[in-house]
């Protein structure tokens, strides 16, 4: 940690004091899953309630007639002591159901063995507990009513030579616990001690942003993403000692589901294992070897689409898109290494300012004939900006959605205009793909641009501009009110100022990872989708979205395993709906191709474009 | 200042590698012979005295000067386009950004821009330098990829490519048959070499080959972003698709709607009915 490189974690201290509440007190993230949840619940909690108790068998191994003061003589603490036992005991149970019989399978890849190991540990901790107390009251050696420990007091008639038992008892106790802290450090129940600081420095608000790399510093603190341990942040290397190696990322990467290299647990504990084994080297300040190829192989850092579902999942508050996007910035900044066939796509965001090289005259070439206004310099700003973005622009599927969602403003009364040919892409392709030199020029540019326009709200179609507009662009000077699209035009649904005609068409709505996941806008879609016809949801849907598949600039890459698309269409199609209603461009041509591809009767439409036809 | 100017023959990015270097003081040449080795053309370059290295801005003057830069550790501006003292400004990221550096050295290393400078009107006197090999690495000989003895997609100037409407693995039959008949290659777009009717290389569009060929046929491909990225640059396109409302019109100089497997074994037919007479 010493010579971890600088992140900048401190602020919004309240809200961290917050997250420590919910996620580590309250184990929320641990109960988005009910079984494993409670699992862990029941034996986390157990332990701060039997936590004095260890205290007091350690005194007590010194001098059998010494406990902690007052705590030590309470009956409905050592009431509380038993019930908790038991709660730990049934913690333990399910965990060995879980493991044993349930045996999921985002186990797969985590140290097992240890895993057990962990558990009999924990086992005897309590069972030895409970065997000293038991032992104290047959030897009338309890400070505090017998008949408050239920439990311990039925125990103590079976106790054989009490105070002898009580030696052998509290010493056994005692000595578990002085092992288990020696083990703790070399495996992954370090996290009792890692996780609960994790959470604390974890994201608080603009999830989806990530942290700036910093091009104007001295070539000794220049840090262009990560190649060995010694570029890691120290936020990265609390991450990878916190794993739990629990699997919830892999169960719910949509790479993985679809047979890629990719697992995001897999990642982190690389990460972990090189940090381990190269640590004294790093100190030492000798060679290091590259983490990708060693600790992580190569297509597991540029399978990720960044939908971001790990990162939601992670009880512990890890942060794998940090970890993979360090990596490909690495790989491509410093390495020139990344697949050939997404060359063209950075060269032409950097040339022509568009992933697919089309000419930036030809931007607002959509809205010619719908008669709307093209912001020119020293021109009045618009009360809303339009943000069409890229695709939008330039896709002819996608391009649907900018002349829904521009007549449905009109129709509203809405002043607002696009830039046009002054628009560029926001740079969130080559960002994710790890080039952060093209990503801030066009951050830059456009924050000029908006700015000289005087722009304060902004509108877009694209889940990925937004994020970029919203979350990222801050960082270099523009903070604009920024909405997607559904969220402007739901609030003018609510206002009455749009009054689509109500269907009984069933409409499933596939939240994209930026807007559901990365942004919080859920509700919205729903609002608009529920005014035009009858919702169905997909099993995967809000918060726990599966990706389309073109995230983390996937849209430009060729893919390995089975399609992503193809899955989520499955999905989409068993909700019997006959429409896939969406509110992202590139949702719109990955969720078109698949459904294509696969041969289903399924209409892939954005939001706008359902409530636009029924005005 | 003395200046020395590496060039590679009397071409244009060469003489404007000199005109550079005269700006920069009393210029002399020197041009290797024999096998590219940067690494020993560098470590010549690097024996000899002088204040300012001058190289042209193409990819062995980047690469040889890269090496002289390395071995004597010292600061390399490649693709400058203007100097001053120790400033320069130099182009960055294929020309799209300009940067203004200052060179922290006494001994100077630069390569010139292409086309930044008017091409200096003769060469001055040029010393033809035969280096010592030793054990640098050395380019001993260019392999042109192997396709097979067939055009290769990427230079082709016919391509006769196939969508989803071609539908099988076998309906390629015809469009091989007739991209023979024109000397042309085969493409495919994306659907295709994921449904694996085809193999990768064949791709074209956004992720596969870019191609720029006179003609190209694009049969039962529906015209996604994704492919026009790939296929834009040709001079004229032909699209043969069933669906008049597919996007591949809006990009075609010339169309024809109607069932690709009636179509194009037609053309074939016909052009086989004109050679011979």
């Amino acid at each position: 940690m010493r010579a971890a490189k600088p992140t900048e974690r401190f602020d919004d201290i309240p809200r961290r004091v917050k997250n420590e509440a919910t996620i580590v007190l309250g184990q929320k993230k641990l109960l988005q899953r009910l079984l494993p949840g409670v699992m862990h619940a029941l034996i986390f909690w157990g332990f701060l309630v039997l936590f004095p108790t260890i205290v007091m068998a350690m005194i007590a191994a010194v001098n059998r007639e010494w406990s902690l003061p007052w705590l030590g003589s309470q009956g409905w603490f050592m009431a509380l002591v038993d019930v908790f036992i038991l709660c730990v005991l049934a913690g333990i149970a399910l965990a060995v159901w879980i493991r044993k019989i349930l045996r999921p399978a985002r186990f797969d890849g985590s140290h097992l063995g240890e895993a057990d190991l962990i558990l009999g540990m924990i086992a005897l901790v309590v069972l030895t507990l409970l065997g000293w107390h038991a032992a104290r009251i047959a030897a009338g050696l309890n400070e505090w009513p017998a008949s408050a420990s239920f439990l311990s007091n039925a125990l103590s008639n079976v106790i054989p030579a009490p105070r002898i038992s009580e030696r052998v008892f509290d010493w056994a106790h005692v000595l578990v616990i002085l092992s288990f802290l020696v083990y703790l450090p070399y495996s992954k129940h370090l996290h009792i001690a890692t996780a609960a600081v994790n959470v604390f420095f974890s994201r608080t608000r603009r999830r989806g942003r990530l942290e700036p790399l910093r091009f104007d510093l001295p070539d000794e603190e220049l840090r262009l993403g990560v190649g060995t341990i010694g570029d890691l942040t120290w936020k990265e290397m609390v991450d990878s000692l916190s794993c739990t190696e629990c699997g919830r990322c892999q169960d719910v990467c949509p790479a993985y589901a679809t047979g890629k290299e990719l697992s995001p647990k897999l990642v982190i504990m690389g990460i972990r294992d090189q940090l381990f084994a190269e640590g004294p080297n790093l100190l030492a300040g000798g060679e290091l070897s590259p983490i990708v190829g060693n600790g992580v192989p190569e297509e597991m850092v540029w399978d990720c689409v960044t939908c971001g579902a790990c990162v939601h999942e992670c009880p512990v508050s890890i942060e794998h898109i940090d970890h993979i996007v360090d990596l490909r910035r690495d790989l491509v900044m410093m390495k020139s290494s990344f697949p050939q066939e997404a060359e063209s796509m950075l060269r032409d965001v950097e040339r022509v300012g568009n992933p697919w090289g089309k000419p930036q005259g030809d931007r607002a070439s959509w809205a010619a004939d719908l008669g709307v206004r093209v912001l020119e310099e020293g021109e009045e700003p618009p009360e809303v900006l339009y943000w069409v973005g890229c695709a939008a622009a330039y896709d002819e599927r996608a391009r649907e959605a900018a002349e829904s969602t521009a007549k449905l403003l009109q129709h509203a009364g809405v002043d607002f205009a696009i830039l046009g040919a002054r628009e560029a892409c926001t740079g969130d392709p080559a960002r994710r793909m790890g080039n952060e030199y093209v990503f801030q020029a066009y951050a830059a540019q456009n924050v000029a641009t908006l700015n000289e326009a005087s722009v304060t709200k902004i509108v877009a179609s694209c889940p990925h501009c937004l994020n970029s507009l919203a979350n990222e662009y801050p960082d270099f000077g523009g903070r604009y009110e920024v909405m997607h699209h559904t969220q402007l035009l739901a609030e003018l649904l609510r206002e009455g100022r749009l009054a689509p005609v109500a269907g009984d068409e069933e409409i499933t709505y596939h939240d994209s990872c930026y807007l559901a996941r990365h942004n919080d806008v859920r509700e919205e879609p729903r609002e608009l989708v529920s005014a035009v016809g009858r919702p169905v949801e997909m099993p995967r849907n809000g918060k726990r979205t599966f990706c389309c598949g073109a995230g983390g600039a996937h849209m430009w890459m060729e893919e390995r395993g089975a399609p992503i698309n193809e899955e989520r269409v499955r999905e989409a199609a068993e909700t019997g709906a006959e429409t896939l209603a969406v509110a992202c461009p590139f949702c719109t041509v990955m969720l078109d191709d698949g459904v294509r591809a696969s041969g289903r009767q399924l209409r892939v439409v954005d939001v706008s474009t359902l409530l636009a036809e029924r005005l | 200042m003395n200046v020395l100017v590496l060039v590679e023959d009397d071409g244009d990015l060469s003489l404007q590698a000199v005109a550079l270097a005269q700006t920069l003081g009393t210029t002399t040449a020197v041009r290797f012979d024999g096998t590219y080795a940067p690494a020993a053309w560098a470590r010549d370059l690097a024996g000899r005295g002088w204040d300012a290295l001058v190289g042209p801005g193409s990819d062995r003057g980047n690469e040889v000067l890269a090496h002289v830069a390395a071995q004597l550790d010292l600061p390399f501006a490649a693709n400058v386009i203007e100097v001053r003292g120790d400033e320069v400004t130099r182009q960055r990221w294929g020309g799209t950004l300009l940067e203004e550096a200052r060179v922290h050295a006494e001994r100077k290393v630069f390569t010139s821009a292409p086309f930044a400078f008017a091409p200096a009107a003769e060469l001055p006197h040029v010393e033809s330098v035969t280096p010592e090999l030793g054990d640098a690495v050395r380019v001993a000989e260019h392999l042109a990829p192997d396709t097979g003895g067939k055009v290769s997609l990427a230079d082709a100037k016919v391509v006769v490519s196939g969508g989803r409407g071609v539908a099988s693995s076998e309906g390629f039959a015809i469009i091989e048959e007739l991209a023979a008949l024109l000397e042309g290659a085969v493409g495919c777009s994306r659907v295709v070499t994921s449904a694996g009717w085809r193999p990768h290389t064949d791709q074209v569009g956004q992720t596969g080959t870019k191609v720029s060929p006179d003609l190209y046929i694009a049969c039962g491909i529906s015209g996604a972003t994704q492919h026009i990225a790939g296929c834009k640059g040709a001079k004229k396109l032909l699209a043969i698709n069933a669906d008049p409302e597919a996007t591949i019109f809006a990009h075609a100089d010339y169309a024809v709607i109607g069932d690709l497997h009636e179509i194009v074994p037609a053309i074939s037919a016909e052009l086989r009915k004109a050679r011979r007479t």
